[in-house]
């Protein structure tokens, strides 16, 4: 945008939202003025208004453009208010803690104090994002630095974008909310309570801020939030990648001590092949997540968003996948009849499990928690597996459960498994031995057993000394 | 995606190529075909060990998802090493396996398995028959495994008197490797290795 052109600016007044016609190198009090204009029928004056925007009251010298202020953006107007409030105001105003001589300081936008937050080379991303109306001319020319967040804006783009740093008042929700002092880490920004300040809506006696996202792509609704991702940030410290040792724009730092980063590309190919694998960590405090590729202590990603990056299809497998595990080590069991896979937490002293029918969920098969056959009296038989039947009858009915088996292509895999597995001697679950050693580790999360293929029995000497290696196996 | 496995092989192979202390040992790796998917190494057997003077060749296959998961490296030289299979070549080594992390390299692997054949790890075996000798019998695995790196790695001077054994078996119409694969688990027992041999 040139600095003479016009462009509309949503001002929020009264819980009314008007559009004013404004130009860049225009100053707050000219704002100011041209919208106590509109509103001259209520008696406004541009000396009664305040202008509030991320937090912060924009003094009257301030140029539009150079408080990060373009189209779509909106910015709250409220009346001054009474003398007892002044002394609120006072630490509010930017520059106000210093000696007022002169011109107030310019215009810091929200968060350009965060310490683990890196400034973006506008200059550097010009290129992927020319023609785009998000950077401001002043800024272009100079090459100044500007952190930058990153979201993943939801309901829009679905992918991971420049996002943008807005505050309100955690009571009332409004935009008009004057911080004590800028956020000056991820902390500040994230825990709830940590910055205060006033809230100047009437009425309101709000003294929390309260930070939220918005997507740097696209006008946004009220409503709108995205979802911070805090680790992936502008690779200005040129950090090559942990992974293909390529030196990207944008990179994800992991939490560990040694902050090792990787480029987006590599982590989305990490993330594939970790969920792929079923290898990432159910933490029982941060969810299904993954370590940084070196798997160092304390280096699980906390937001869970960054997995986002798999793209819709594979998040909701891994969606799937947590929530399973989440299950399984809650003491629940999955349903084994093919197409099923319902959860189900079972009734702990019993072996009989029932996939109960209900709201279109589940498919009625009765079996095992110890085999996963269908249910049986007596011991389990590991040597062959049993059909699943529906227990007989001598009229001619199919079960749905017959009919499963009964499938040609289903048969035969069915019987591949049984003869190219052996299940674990513990958790049951088929396992495939495509080569190596007879000691076996069985890949199921929370199973993890170690047993000799051979034997069907916990891995031991006897095992390691008699057949540790043996070439028919 | 291949390309990040395609493209981290390519730098691995000029960082292993440059390296002082590979180039020095004689440690070296190169490409199969144009595909940066599959690879040969070379390790000589080093000092004062049985395997010293022979060459060992391996084989690297780079998987699709490298480096997430790790390389799969075999001897394609026979071998005699409590961790290594005298019969497949594959190696037992933790860092090939559930110890791989996505940070190491061609270099660390090529060294982790330089260092594996000066340090066995009996314990943690791939080959029992191998690594029982070497616990009871460590002599017998000394020379079983010079014996060995000189049959299959071009390593000099063998022992005669083990030669002269796998000859006399080889003389009843075995086969050579046969003849010697019995003759290194059981201590060099003509009698005994003749009897497994006909088992």
């Amino acid at each position: 945008m040139l600095p003479g052109e016009m462009f509309e600016l949503l001002v929020k007044f009264d819980g009314q939202c008007c559009s004013v016609a404004v130009e860049a190198a225009w100053t707050v009090g000219r704002l100011k003025s041209e919208f106590a204009h509109c509103h001259s029928d209520d008696g406004l004056k541009p000396s009664d208004i305040e202008v509030i925007f991320c937090g912060k009251k924009l003094a009257d010298e301030l140029i539009l453009q150079d408080c990060e202020l373009q189209e779509t953006s909106t910015v709250f107007a409220t009346r001054k208010r009474s003398p007892r409030r002044c002394d609120d105001d006072a630490s509010s105003m930017p520059g106000m803690d210093r000696p007022p001589e002169g011109r107030p300081e310019g215009y810091r936008s929200l968060g350009a104090d965060m310490a683990d937050l890196e400034p973006q080379v506008i200059q550097g991303i010009m290129s992927e994002e020319a023609g785009s109306h998000e950077q401001e001319p002043s800024t272009l020319h100079t090459g100044k630095m500007k952190p930058q967040i990153y979201v993943y804006c939801k309901s829009q783009c679905h992918s991971i974008q420049p996002g943008k740093l807005r505050v309100c008042c955690r009571t009332c929700k409004g935009g008009t909310f004057v911080v004590h002092q800028d956020p000056s880490c991820w902390e500040d920004v994230l825990t709830p309570f940590s910055i205060s300040g006033v809230c100047q809506s009437d009425g309101c006696s709000g003294t929390i801020a309260e930070f939220y996202f918005k997507c740097g792509r696209h006008p946004t609704s009220d409503d709108y939030r995205a979802v911070a991702l805090d680790l992936i940030k502008c690779n200005t410290r040129n950090v090559i990648c942990l992974t293909c040792e390529d030196v990207r724009d944008r990179v994800l730092v992991f939490p560990c001590p040694a902050r090792h980063t990787i480029c987006l590309d590599c982590f989305a190919e990490y993330c594939q092949v970790q969920l792929n694998e079923r290898r990432f960590t159910a933490d029982g405090e941060l969810g299904y997540t993954l370590p940084c590729p070196v798997r160092c202590p304390g280096s699980l990603i906390k937001e869970t968003h960054h997995f986002r990056i798999l793209g819709d299809e594979q998040y909701a497998r891994y969606q799937r996948f947590g929530a399973e595990e989440c299950l399984l080590q809650g003491g629940g069991v999955l349903c084994p009849a093919p197409g099923c896979g319902a959860g189900l937490v079972p009734d702990p002293g019993s072996r009989r499990v029932e996939c109960v029918q209900q709201a279109g969920h589940g498919c009625g098969l009765v079996f095992c928690r110890e085999c996963r056959n269908a249910y049986h009296p007596g011991d389990c038989d590991t040597t062959v597996a049993q059909p699943v039947t529906d227990g007989g009858g001598d009229a001619y009915t199919v079960s749905t459960e017959r009919a499963a088996q009964a499938q040609w292509e289903l048969s035969r895999s069915r019987e591949t498994i049984r003869q190219t597995t052996k299940p674990c001697p513990k958790c049951k679950a088929p396992v495939e031995k495509s080569g190596g050693c007879m000691h076996m580790v069985c890949t199921v999360q929370q199973c993890k057993f170690e047993w000799c293929w051979v034997c069907s029995i916990e891995w031991n000497h006897q095992c390691m000394a008699d057949h540790w290696f043996d070439v028919n196996g | 995606m291949a390309t990040i496995a395609a493209s981290r092989i390519k730098r691995e192979l000029k960082e292993v190529k440059a390296d002082a202390e590979l180039i020095k040992d004689d440690v070296s790796v190169e490409l199969m075909d144009n595909s940066y998917l599959a690879l040969t190494g070379e390790i000589p057997g080093p000092k004062d060990t049985p395997y010293e003077g022979g060459t060992f060749h391996l084989k690297i296959i780079i998987p699709e998802t490298y480096p997430f998961n790790p390389p799969q490296v075999s001897f394609t030289t026979k071998i005699w090493h409590p961790n290594i299979s005298s019969v497949t070549g594959a190696i037992c080594l933790d860092i090939l396996k559930d110890q791989w992390a996505a940070a190491m390299t061609l270099r660390t692997v090529l060294l982790s398995v330089q260092a594996l054949l000066s340090l066995p790890e009996p314990d943690d075996p791939q080959d029992a028959v191998v690594a029982q000798q070497y616990k009871e019998n460590q002599d017998a695995y000394r020379r079983t495994a010079r014996h060995w790196a000189c049959a299959y790695a071009g390593a000099k001077s063998s022992s005669r008197e083990l030669d002269e054994k796998v000859e006399r078996i080889t003389e009843m119409g075995f086969n050579e490797s046969d003849a010697r694969d019995a003759l290194s688990s059981t201590d060099w027992d003509v009698g005994r290795a003749v009897e497994k041999l006909m088992s």
